[in-house]
């Protein structure tokens, strides 16, 4: 494997790691907004900012978390067959089938910078009372995508390093 | 070509790529985006997998899905089922296969904490197995109640399952998860009857605890443990009642049910940095798997809705086949079963359900009765060979005595049991159907 492959992989799994770590708190940031949002509901005038916010986060929780649960492998696999594979055949396999999530991915990707674009452009916001702007949601999205995206071509350079019959 | 034939290369398609065993969530995006930009390419098709990302926002009820997870985690990492298990050990000894009557009563108090199986299945592995070996159970009888009472948690509110049944039927979270308690306490109760009747009829599956042993347990520790039952009802109750009186809405209950079983770990001193670690570590890595497939399958069902291949189907059924629509439910079922045993459970939560579900609603039937089919047979496809969640995670916590082949033949009669229990709820709606009746009608 040349160089810049194995630099590639390392930079974006360090990379992957990093934001994925981050994205894992994100959950008691929303256990926090959460409460707040039944506090002031009670006790003070009701927030009109928590539901939204709540809603930005999860999606931010699993757009930005999404490659690093890639890397823990815990995506769910049919593994009937697999599972009864060589390390090398499930290398090859995963080799070729990982270019149908890449493609996927891609395609999403695709829509996600689409309506970014288009909610920078118009200024688009999110019906209801607080009418949060939605650019900043979507752009994490793009970000998450692309994350994954760099992590699913990661995964494909270590498959094709196994099937050398090396480790990367 | 003709919708159903779109539609049923869509899901050759699928099969094909997912027996690949490459990750299911990429597999079924693919064959939705790929369809998509066929059909629809030139009219914003390629926009039709992002636009499934804010419709999984908007649905407000998902928050629940991290919460109980980590819930769960935080049970089952911090031990704190325990004092639980002696509990039920001590005051259940004396009746023939008591341990086991125990162990689904455990299995119970944990579902009502938690809204997956899995937590129910390490807890039941780690600290149930050992104890029913050690008294000389029979293993058959050990691992079948093991995986048949951690099966309860998805159906015992809250349930993650139902959560995301509710998602596609768009239907009310709190109105499903009432009509789960009243089938998930039967089918408890159903468990707890055939173990009595085995082990009364051939004792040595489940010998009772000798009078010597008893004996050294004295009453004031009895009443001691007593009190290790009231911490599963004071986080279900902190977590219930302020629901339930309309202080709180569902995702901020969910919220404080996270917060009470964390907080019950610290003040048990079992909050170490390595549980709050892996419980949140393990969330998110769950969470993800959970979204992202759903994100995949809302794209997958959407060409489905697109595709009005639910009327095509239903034309088939009743028109073509000349079905009435109990016998279509019926095979809805049957099929369902049959996929359980080939298809992996997290693929036919997310791609029967958007096929089944509108087939329902148009057969006229209560989305919210079906949901409670849904789910067990959901948990019966988590038992059934060759695929079964439950299946391999007592494979993997098992002692190494208890082969594959005795994992399969343990859950033959507790699968019966089930299978009764569903049909009872087909031929009596009111079992699951009494409780929200009831709650809501005020």
């Amino acid at each position: 494997m040349p160089e810049w492959i194995k630099k590639y992989v390392r930079f974006t799994e360090a990379l992957n790691y990093r934001v994925g770590r981050f994205a894992m708190y994100l959950l008691f940031v929303l256990m926090g907004v959460m409460l707040w949002s039944s506090f002031s509901r009670t006790a003070l005038t009701p927030a009109i900012w928590t539901d939204e916010t709540g809603q930005f986060l999860l999606l931010g929780y699993f757009m930005l978390g999404g490659a690093y649960s890639l890397q823990l492998d815990s995506a769910v696999r049919m593994d009937l067959f697999y599972s009864r594979w060589s390390d090398r055949t499930k290398a090859f396999v995963d080799v070729i089938t990982i270019l149908a999530l890449v493609f996927y991915l891609g395609v999403l990707l695709y829509g996600a910078v689409e309506s970014t674009a288009y909610a920078i452009e118009y200024g688009e916001r999110r019906r209801g009372l607080w009418r949060p702007y939605m650019w900043p949601v979507k752009t994490v999205m793009c970000i998450g995508i692309t994350l994954m995206i760099l992590q699913s071509t990661a995964i494909f350079f270590k498959d094709l390093a196994k099937l050398w019959g090396k480790e990367l | 070509m003709t919708p159903n034939l779109i539609a049923a290369s869509m899901f050759g398609a699928m099969l094909v790529l997912l027996f690949s065993g490459q990750r299911m969530f990429g597999m079924i995006g693919f064959v939705a985006v790929v369809a998509a930009l066929m059909l629809w390419g030139d009219r914003g098709g390629y926009d039709l997998a992002f636009a499934q990302s804010i419709k999984l926002m908007s649905w407000f009820p998902l928050m629940t899905l991290p919460m109980f997870i980590f819930m769960g985690y935080v049970l089952s990492e911090s031990r704190l089922a325990d004092d639980l298990y002696r509990m039920f050990h001590v005051w259940f000894g004396p009746v023939p296969g008591g341990l086991a009557i125990g162990t689904i009563f455990l299995m119970v108090l944990i579902s009502a904490m938690n809204g997956l199986s899995v937590a129910g299945m390490a807890i039941g592995a780690t600290i149930a197995l050992p104890e029913l070996l050690r008294r000389n159970y029979d293993k058959l009888m050990v691992t079948g109640v093991i995986q048949a009472g951690s099966s309860l948690g998805i159906l015992i509110p809250p349930s993650v399952v139902l959560v995301l049944y509710a998602m596609i039927a768009r239907q009310p979270v709190g109105k499903l998860w009432l009509a789960g308690v009243l089938p998930g306490l039967m089918m408890a109760g159903m468990f707890i009857f055939y173990i009595w009747i085995r082990c009364k009829i051939t004792p040595s599956l489940g010998p009772a605890l000798s009078s010597e042993e008893r004996a050294q347990v004295t009453r004031a520790e009895k009443l001691r443990l007593l009190s290790a039952g009231l911490l599963p009802f004071a986080i279900f109750l902190a977590m219930m009642v302020p629901f339930v009186t309309g202080y709180v809405r569902l995702v901020e209950s969910s919220v404080i049910g996270a917060l009470a079983a964390t907080l019950a770990a610290i003040v048990k001193g079992r909050m170490t940095w390595t549980v709050f670690e892996t419980a949140s570590r393990q969330t998110l890595a769950i969470s993800c798997m959970f979204l992202w497939i759903i994100l995949a399958a809302l794209a997958f069902g959407a060409i489905f809705d697109g595709l009005r291949a639910v009327d095509a189907l239903k034309a088939l059924f009743l028109e073509d086949l000349g079905l009435n629509r109990w016998h279509v439910l019926i095979l809805m079922q049957l099929t369902f079963l049959l996929m359980g045993t080939f298809l992996d459970d997290t693929a036919m939560l997310v791609i029967v359900a958007p096929l089944y579900v509108p087939l329902v609603d148009a057969l006229g039937f209560n989305l919210i009765w079906y949901g409670v089919l849904y789910t067990i047979t959901t948990q019966i496809a988590y038992m059934t060979p060759p695929f079964g969640y439950n299946l391999f995670l007592m494979r993997a916590m098992a002692p190494p005595e208890i082969t594959l082949r005795d994992i399969y033949r343990s859950i033959i009669p507790f699968v019966g049991v089930m299978v009764l229990a569903l049909a009872l709820v087909i031929a009596f709606p009111q079992i699951a159907m009494w409780l929200p009746d009831t709650l809501y009608k005020q």
